[in-house]
């Protein structure tokens, strides 16, 4: 920084610019290409039948996204799906950090042990998800039977399989905003802590003046990317219940997924499709705002 | 001792940890232990907490007709030889989008994050259109493309987030005595990102390695990967839990143990950089 107070010249950032070259090139060609074929196809009609075939359609399929009230049902549902799980991680999440903070000894390998849902394959979740509820012999469907809570087939019912997809991405993805939240908890003043102990503060005035706002920078970190991912993601449902029972559990990339590969209406699937990437740009735009004032604040 | 960590008293906070241990290791341990029960007893409805192990669940996946084999080959192929493009491309561009001032660099960085955030569902479809135009269904490279949409943008942000921790002053040095910028990055630089390089090869190799969504759409019957293996069983009727079991176990396993060997950089990696 202190070396060039002048204005960067061309030549200067050339090895730069070299550098990245390949990437961006092979970035632009896997990523432009798809989307502006992806716009086009929004405003055909694409068929398959024998070989590729565009026949252009104008607004037709944006028009049926915008008055489809199956689209509109799979928002709404992709909108609880989305608020309960991003709500309970983040709340599990952040206790979960917090407990684990407060440790003295072994928080190392506790956390370890709290993680290693993240790293399990969403599909093999799903799976596993279907193996502790399936009604015959699944270990949680008998704990609930047992204990009188539940005795239904709980991915086959309206409700319960709700409950189910969004309890299997809450246990997939609470560790992430765990850990998130734990190096915020680095953060915290000591001494401002230490202060308000001596003068008689209890533990909760503690964590709502003190603890809480000096890791709200970071909360909302983890709540961003895991706004970002929900959306992203949709293997565990695609694995469990694939929308049902009843269209229950339709997030918006089930729908998606259906009216391309089960229907084949490519045209009218990439329209939603630009509705769910408006969406995400619109948290990514977020995103970036929130870490440009993180290193303005640094 | 530490004053902010005396805080509700201790039976409360064993319990509550416990509970939170129990909800996060309970499913994990069911599998693996699962997966050595024999079916009579995993399909038993009553669970069974002791029993007699056997390995036939692993020995029937890896030597009857259906062998497991060219699933994990296909999934180690592909996953390895995208992981290894994002990190050499994602390497030298990360180096190259910390170090530069040009106009327009946050909208550049802007872009590269939003192609990694973009919804798979909606990545699939024009990407299956592509493919099959360029006749690119059911082969490795179409699988190493596909994971390359997300895993090289990924690997760049990354990269960028590691290399502005490491202060240009290094590089400046070795210029002023004498080197190029490329022997001051490769001889001064290089060496001292080896943690950030391993941390972005194992993430992108996980994330690789986990997909479904894509590995659904474009494979075939010569490029199906392990997580297709596990949910063709699935999906049959009458389920072969113990296989099933087994296959998760080895699809998981790995992956969870390289994960936690990264797990020092795991929050930057996460959350590509944004917390410090």
């Amino acid at each position: 920084m202190a070396l060039t107070t002048g204005k960067p010249s061309a030549q200067r950032q050339g090895f730069e610019l070299a550098m990245m070259s390949p990437a961006l090139f092979l970035l632009a060609l896997i990523t432009l290409v798809p989307f502006f074929s992806i716009i086009w196809m929004s405003f055909n009609d694409v068929s398959l039948m024998g070989g590729l075939a565009f026949e252009f359609s104008g607004l037709e399929n944006w028009k049926r996204v915008f008055t489809d009230p199956d689209i509109r049902s799979s928002w709404l549902i992709s909108l609880v799906y989305f608020l309960a799980t991003v709500g309970l991680e983040m709340v599990i999440g952040t206790v979960m950090a917090l407990l684990v903070y407060s440790l003295t000894r072994g928080s190392n390998i506790i956390i370890s042990m709290l993680l290693i849902p993240m790293f399990i394959a969403p599909v093999i979740v799903g799976l596993l998800g279907r193996f502790m509820l399936d009604p015959s012999h699944g270990l949680y469907a008998w704990l609930l039977n047992e204990s009188g809570l539940f005795d239904g087939n709980i991915l086959g019912s309206v409700g319960s399989a709700m409950v189910a997809v969004i309890l299997m991405d809450v246990w997939e993805w609470t560790p992430l905003v765990a850990l998130i939240v734990l190096a915020g908890l680095a953060s915290v003043p000591e001494d401002t802590l230490e202060a308000a102990e001596m003068d008689g503060a209890k533990y909760s005035q503690k964590l709502i003046y003190i603890i809480l706002p000096s890791i709200s920078n970071i909360l909302l970190v983890a709540l961003l990317i895991r706004a970002m991912d929900a959306i992203r993601f949709f293997a565990i449902i695609f694995i469990t219940t694939n929308g049902g029972p009843a269209d229950s559990t339709k997030i918006i990339p089930i729908r998606l997924y259906d009216i391309a590969f089960r229907f084949f209406d490519l045209g009218y699937a990439a329209a939603v499709g630009i509705t769910m990437l408006v969406f995400s740009i619109m948290v990514a735009t977020a995103f970036t705002k929130l870490l440009k004032r993180q290193e303005t604040s640094s | 001792m530490n004053t902010s960590k005396r805080w509700l008293p201790l039976t409360f906070k064993i319990a509550l940890l416990t509970l939170l241990l129990l909800w996060t290791l309970i499913p994990i341990v069911w599998m693996v232990l699962s997966s050595f029960k024999p079916n009579d007893i995993i399909t038993a409805s009553t669970p069974h907490v002791f029993f007699t192990p056997t390995l036939e669940h692993y020995t029937s996946l890896f030597s009857s007709g259906n062998s497991l084999w060219p699933y994990l080959l296909n999934s180690l192929f592909i996953a390895g030889v995208s992981t290894l493009i994002a990190v050499v491309l994602g390497c030298m561009a990360g180096f190259g989008l910390s170090r530069i001032r040009i106009k327009g660099k946050q909208h550049l960085a802007f872009w590269i994050i939003s192609t990694r955030m973009a919804p798979i569902a909606a990545v699939i479809v024009p990407l299956y259109l592509l493919f099959r135009y360029l006749y690119l269904l059911d082969t490795h490279v179409g699988l190493i493309v596909a994971y390359l949409s997300f895993n090289l943008p990924f690997a760049i942000w990354l990269m960028t987030a590691f290399f502005d921790d490491l202060p240009p002053d290094l590089e400046e040095a070795a210029m002023i005595d004498g080197a190029t910028k490329l022997q001051a990055f490769r001889y001064v630089v290089l060496p001292l990102m080896t943690p950030g390089l391993v941390t972005t090869a194992i993430l992108c190799f996980i994330f690789a390695w986990n997909d479904y969504a894509f590995a659904q759409t474009f494979s075939g019957p010569s490029t199906q990967t392990i997580p297709i293996a596990a949910a063709q069983l699935l999906t049959q009727t009458g389920i072969d839990w113990g296989k099933l079991l087994a296959i998760g176990t080895i699809v998981v396993c790995p992956m969870a143990i390289a994960g936690l060997l990264v797990k020092r950089w795991l929050v930057k990696g996460l959350t590509l950089g944004a917390v410090k």
